[in-house]
C-alpha cells in the first residue's frame, strides 16, 4: 500500500483508494456497481441488473450531471469565489452540487419546492447549500413552469455577478454527462447483451444521455421510461405533464412510456429492500414495478434499471404511505 | 381580428420596456410569491406584498381608503400617472391590485400582459435587485366604487334567483369539492364544493402557455358560447379568496366588456365557511 516514503499509492481504483472525491466520481473505468435481481425478478430467463447510483460519492445519480455541469462553469470561467451557482433542485442534483461546489470553493443556491422532504432539505444544508425555499404548485396552470425554476432564473437575471445557474432542465451537460459515462460503464458491464433499458423521468439527462450512447452502439436496444401517475409525490420524478419543464426530454429516444400508479412505488421499495437487500428509494421501486411488467411479456433478455438513489432520505415518506411501518416503533 | 373591449388596458413587455425612463409611468409587482420581488425585479418597480400591505391585518377587508392613499403616497405613484401593474402566476395579485386600484379609482391603470414569467423568459429584459427611489407624494383617493364587488347578501340572491351569471373560476377539483384548496394553502373553508348555480370556468382557461392573455375571439367563444355566459346579464365571479376571480374579473370587465361584472373576494373561504348557506357538490 505505501511507497517508501510512506506515502500510500496514487489513485488505485483496483483497490479503491483515491486522492480526492472527485476522483471516486464515476466514469466507465470506475463504474457504479451493477447487481443482479433475484427474488423480485418475475422471469428467470431475463437477466436483470440494477445499476446502483447511490454507490455514488454523493449518493445519487445525480453526481454526474453536477460534476459534468460543474466542469463546464469552471472551464468557461463562468464561477469563482465571488460568482457562485444558483440552481432549482428538489434535492438530489443540489446535494451534488452543494458538495461539489464547497470542495471546490464556490456557493451554492439552492431553490427548493416547499414540498419536498424535510430531510432533504436539511440534507442539502448540510452538504453547504444556501437554501430558498419557494412555495409551488399554487394551482397549476399550462406552463406557468416551476416556481422554483423561475426564482432561481429571477437570481440569476438579476445577480449575475453573483450567481450563474447551470439549469439542469436545460443544460446539454445533463445528457452529455450520461454519454460519456452511464452509457459506456453499461456498455462494458453488460459487456453489449443489454437489450432493455428502464429508466424514471426527471430533468430526462440520463434518459436522453444514456439512450443517446446505446442506440449507436445497438440500435435494437429498448428504452422504457417509467413514469409516476398523476398527482404523484415521488420527488425528483415527473410525470409527462409535468415534462415540460425539461428541454432534455426527447421522445424520438424512447421505446414505450409506462405509467405506474405512484402508491406502488413506495410498496416496491420496501420489498426491494426486504427481499434483495437493496435499501433503494421509491423512484426505484417505481422503475422495478414498471419493469416487472416488461420482463413478464417479453420473457428473454438483458435489462439494466437505472436506481437512483438509496431510501435514507425517505422514510418519513414511506411511513406517509406505508402506514403499517408505524407498528412496534414505539412503546 | 376583433379587439379588446378595452385594449388600452393591457401593455406588451416591449411598451414597458421603452418606458421604464418614463416620470409618469410607475411600475408595481405584486407576487403570490412574496419572495419574488426581492430576488429580482423590473427597474425602478415597486413591490406590494398582497399579505401585508393589500388587505387589513385583522379585520378581513381589503385595505381602507387612507390606507391606500398612505401606500401610493409611500411609493411615489401620482393620481395623474400611469400605473402598470405585473406579477407572477400570470398576473394573479398583479389582477387582484387592478381590482383594487380601479375600486379606489385611479384613472390610468394597466397589466404587463404574460406577467413576471414574460419577462423573465425574454433575453433583452433586465431584472434588479435595487429597489427603486422613492418621492413620496400626497395620494388623494376616490371613495370606494363598491359596484366593483360582490358581498354575501348579493350571492346568496344570486345563487338564489339565477338571475345573473355566476362564475367560479377555480380548478374543477376544488369546485366538485374533492378538495378543499389547492396542495399547500392555508386558507380554506369547512367543506368543499361550490355556491349553487355557479358555472365552473378556471381562471387559467383565459390564458396562453406564455401567460399572456388570449386573443379576444378565442376568449368571447370560451366564455360566451362554451360555457354559456350571457353577456347581456351581471356577472358575480368568486374563487378561495379573491384574487384568481379578479383575473377573470379583469378578463370578463375590461377584456370583453361586459358592462356590470363584480368580484366577489370573500369567495369560497367566506361562503364555504357560512353556517347554514347550501352549496352544491358534484364529486
Amino acid at each position: 500500500m505505501s511507497d517508501s516514503t510512506g506515502e500510500m499509492n496514487a489513485t488505485n481504483q483496483q483497490t479503491r483508494v483515491y486522492e480526492d472525491v472527485f476522483e471516486m466520481l464515476p466514469s466507465e473505468e470506475n463504474p457504479s456497481p451493477m447487481v443482479r435481481i433475484n427474488r423480485l425478478n418475475p422471469a428467470a430467463s431475463f437477466s436483470l441488473y440494477a445499476k446502483l447510483e447511490w454507490a455514488n460519492p454523493f449518493g445519487s445519480v445525480k453526481d454526474r450531471a453536477a460534476w459534468q455541469m460543474l466542469q463546464d462553469l469552471e472551464g468557461r470561467g463562468e464561477i469563482n469565489q465571488d460568482r457562485g451557482i444558483v440552481e432549482p433542485t428538489s434535492g438530489n442534483t443540489g446535494i451534488s452540487l452543494a458538495a461539489l461546489a464547497r470542495a471546490r470553493g464556490y456557493r451554492l443556491k439552492a431553490v427548493v419546492p416547499n414540498k419536498v422532504p424535510k430531510e432533504k432539505k436539511l440534507m442539502l444544508k448540510i452538504a453547504g447549500a444556501e437554501l430558498e425555499v419557494v412555495s409551488d404548485e399554487l394551482c397549476p396552470a399550462p406552463g406557468l413552469g416551476d416556481g422554483s425554476i423561475n426564482l432561481a432564473k429571477t437570481y440569476a437575471k438579476a445577480q449575475g455577478d453573483r450567481y450563474a445557474m447551470p439549469n439542469q432542465y436545460e443544460n446539454y451537460q445533463n445528457v452529455a454527462a450520461h454519454i460519456q459515462t452511464t452509457g459506456p460503464e453499461i456498455w462494458r458491464q453488460t459487456e453489449g447483451q443489454i437489450s432493455h433499458l428502464f429508466v424514471s423521468l426527471g430533468t430526462c439527462g440520463s434518459v436522453t444521455g444514456i439512450a443517446k450512447f446505446l442506440r449507436e452502439k445497438k440500435p435494437s436496444v429498448k428504452v422504457i421510461a417509467i413514469q409516476p401517475s398523476e398527482g404523484h409525490d415521488i420527488p425528483g420524478l415527473r410525470n409527462l405533464s409535468q415534462l415540460e419543464a425539461s428541454k432534455l426530454f426527447d421522445r424520438s429516444l424512447i421505446d414505450e412510456i409506462l405509467e405506474i400508479d405512484f402508491e406502488l412505488a413506495y410498496k416496491r421499495a420496501l420489498e426491494l429492500c426486504q427481499t434483495e437487500g437493496l435499501l433503494a428509494g421509491p423512484s426505484c421501486g417505481l422503475i422495478l414495478e414498471g419493469t416487472r411488467h416488461v420482463v413478464e411479456r417479453d420473457q428473454g433478455g438483458c435489462g439494466v434499471m437505472v436506481f437512483p438513489d438509496n431510501i435514507f432520505k425517505y422514510t418519513a415518506t414511506m411511513l406517509k404511505h406505508l402506514p403499517e411501518l408505524e407498528e412496534g416503533t414505539s412503546v | 381580428m376583433s379587439e379588446f373591449a378595452h385594449p388600452e388596458v393591457l401593455l406588451s413587455t416591449d411598451w414597458v420596456k421603452e418606458h421604464l425612463n418614463d416620470p409618469n409611468v410607475k411600475l408595481i409587482e405584486i407576487d403570490v410569491d412574496t419572495q419574488a420581488y426581492d430576488a429580482g425585479h423590473i427597474p425602478g418597480a415597486v413591490g406590494f406584498n398582497w399579505q401585508t400591505q393589500l388587505q387589513q391585518p385583522v379585520q378581513r377587508d381589503i385595505i381602507s381608503k387612507e390606507e391606500f392613499e398612505k401606500l401610493l403616497s409611500n411609493s411615489g405613484v401620482s393620481r395623474d400617472d400611469t400605473v402598470v401593474l405585473y406579477g407572477d402566476n400570470h398576473n394573479w395579485f398583479a389582477a387582484y391590485g387592478f381590482w383594487l386600484f380601479k375600486i379606489y379609482g385611479h384613472p390610468d391603470v394597466r397589466l404587463m400582459d404574460g406577467g413576471r414569467q414574460k419577462w423573465l423568459d425574454e433575453e433583452d429584459k433586465e431584472l434588479v435587485t435595487e429597489k427603486p427611489r422613492v418621492t413620496p407624494t400626497d395620494y388623494r383617493a376616490a371613495d370606494p366604487d363598491w359596484t366593483l364587488r360582490a358581498f354575501v347578501p348579493e350571492v346568496m340572491e344570486v345563487s338564489k334567483k339565477a338571475d345573473k351569471n355566476l362564475v367560479d373560476v377555480r380548478s374543477p377539483d376544488e369546485y366538485s369539492g374533492k378538495v378543499i384548496a389547492p396542495p399547500g394553502m392555508t386558507e380554506t373553508a369547512q367543506r368543499g364544493g361550490h355556491i349553487p348555480g355557479a358555472k365552473n370556468i378556471p381562471w387559467s382557461s383565459a390564458v396562453n402557455k406564455d401567460g399572456t392573455f388570449k386573443p379576444p375571439e378565442e376568449l368571447k367563444k370560451l366564455y360566451f358560447e362554451e360555457k354559456g355566459v350571457d353577456p347581456s346579464k351581471s356577472t358575480v365571479a368568486y374563487c378561495r379568496i379573491g384574487e384568481r376571480s379578479s383575473h377573470t374579473w379583469f378578463v370578463l370587465k375590461y377584456l370583453l366588456g361586459l358592462n356590470d361584472v363584480k368580484n366577489y373576494d370573500g369567495s369560497w373561504t367566506e361562503y364555504g365557511n357560512l353556517i347554514g348557506a347550501p352549496i352544491e357538490k358534484s364529486a
